[in-house]
């Protein structure tokens, strides 16, 4: 295991890098074009540029940067964790690589049953968009999930899924499965069926949004407890603002991390429950069954 | 720079969320899912390959000790059939050595009953011979005297006292 070749060990560093060097080209780029202001302003992503399109301008704003830096960040910590895969003998990445892929299985197998195991990649892809976006304001950079088109356009896909795996039995069968229980509840059914996505969408959105909110509400507020409290220290201490150091980091391990990851889980968890449950199996694999006899 | 509304809605954003999400699923796939699952299998492979290697060893140790037992409770018979032999042989041998001398001790002792017999005929015969001579000497002797009591008894009792001697 020491004696690993020079050529391992660069391809481990450009890895390594490509997992880096995105987000620090991001902060840097944060730094460079944040506007100069004091005081609370709650807006949305920052704009960098509109290209125009039919029907609206494509707007490349912060929000799509970023996702675009996890995106990377992500690729490279691919790369990273199946470089020199072995069979026996394993590294600790490779430990970590079997982990998450086993983990994924498990939960995909014992939440949509072994029909939809092909989904453990894409629950792997959502989780690790959706919850190192929402850690990358750990680093002070703009969390792609607090922008409802980020999260909008993963629900969408989501919808596009379970539509799709509704259609399987053909597409009366999909028209029936609104007149379920009764044909009167079809509107209600409807109804019921654009909310997922919609419901998905702004659940994710508003929470990690909330939490990026509460957390510069309580840093402003902490900052003027501290002038209020200690602005009568002499000279340059007194404008340091010395309740603003720890308290808004202990808080942001709930509001960022723990709300964060616990939303990428739920978001996953649902995708999960909505493609499977919407999907009408004991009929597929009936027709199946008899598809083969005949 | 301007900011976006905290809530605003773009399509062309959203499409390209999208597009990121699937894109992302595509790099997992490739990248993360399928190397660790073809490692995993390989080495689900190569684990049941030495499970089948440990097995055909196992089988064949077991085959050679059958062997072996086979041969070891061969020669075990065999060692067992070669000292039957060898005790039948002796015991066979033995019979016949103690027939041989039992019939050569009841040969001698036929010879000496035999030769006992020839013995005695022979001493009888050696009687009769004296009784004959002795009878006829006492003829001569009586026909030479004239017998009265007197006589007659010392006759008797030499006579008798002759064939004591003579058997002596």
């Amino acid at each position: 295991m020491k004696n690993k070749s020079r050529r391992f060990v660069l391809t481990d560093i450009l890895y390594i890098a490509m997992m880096i060097v995105p987000v620090i080209i991001g902060i840097v780029i944060k730094t460079m074009t944040r506007p100069v202001g004091d005081g609370v302003s709650i807006t949305g992503a920052q704009v960098y540029f509109k290209i125009p399109m039919p029907i609206q301008d494509l707007i490349i704003s912060e929000s799509q940067i970023n996702s675009l830096i996890v995106m990377i960040s992500v690729f490279g910590l691919c790369l990273y964790l199946t470089h020199g895969l072995k069979t026996r003998n394993i590294s600790k990445r490779q430990h970590l690589a079997e982990w998450i892929i086993e983990k994924t299985d498990n939960m995909v197998s014992s939440n949509m049953g072994e029909f939809f195991i092909s989904f453990s990649p894409f629950i792997i892809a959502m989780l690790a968009l959706s919850g190192f976006s929402s850690l990358l304001t750990l680093l002070g950079l703009y969390a792609p999930t607090s922008d409802l088109n980020i999260v909008g356009g993963w629900a969408i896909l989501v919808f596009i899924l379970i539509t799709y795996y509704k259609f399987k039995c053909g597409p009366l069968q999909y028209m029936k499965s609104f007149a379920e229980p009764v044909a009167l509840l079809a509107p209600m059914n409807i109804i019921s069926e654009i909310a997922t996505p919609v419901s998905m969408a702004f659940r994710h959105y508003g929470n990690v949004l909330s939490g990026s909110v509460i957390s510069v509400l309580i840093a402003y507020a902490l900052g003027n407890l501290s002038n209020l409290l200690l602005g009568f220290l002499p000279g340059v201490l007194g404008d340091i603002p010395f309740l603003r150091i720890g308290i808004p980091a202990v808080l942001s391990i709930y509001f960022d991390v723990f709300s964060g990851l616990l939303q990428a889980y739920i978001f996953a968890m649902l995708t999960m429950m909505y493609v499977s449950g919407g999907f009408p199996s004991d009929l597929y694999f009936k027709r199946k069954n008899r598809k083969i006899k005949n | 720079m301007q900011n976006l509304d905290v809530i605003s809605i773009n399509i062309w954003d959203t499409l390209i969320s999208l597009a990121n999400l699937i894109i992302l699923y595509l790099i997992v796939k490739k990248f993360l899912y399928k190397p660790v699952k073809n490692v995993l299998k390989a080495r689900q492979n190569e684990i049941e390959s030495q499970y089948n290697n440990a097995e055909n060893a196992e089988k064949k140790a077991n085959e050679s000790r059958e062997q072996w037992e086979k041969m070891l409770s061969g020669a075990n018979s065999k060692s067992d059939e070669i000292i039957k032999n060898a005790t039948d042989t002796a015991k066979m041998r033995s019979e016949t050595i103690v027939n041989e001398a039992k019939e050569r001790a009841q040969g001698i002792v036929r010879q000496a009953e035999q030769e006992a017999i020839l013995e005695r005929k022979k001493a009888t015969d050696g009687i009769k011979k004296e009784i004959v001579e002795v009878s006829s000497a006492l003829t001569s002797k009586l026909l030479e005297r004239e017998i009265n009591k007197d006589d007659h008894r010392t006759l008797i009792d030499e006579f008798i006292e002759e064939i004591g001697e003579s058997y002596e």
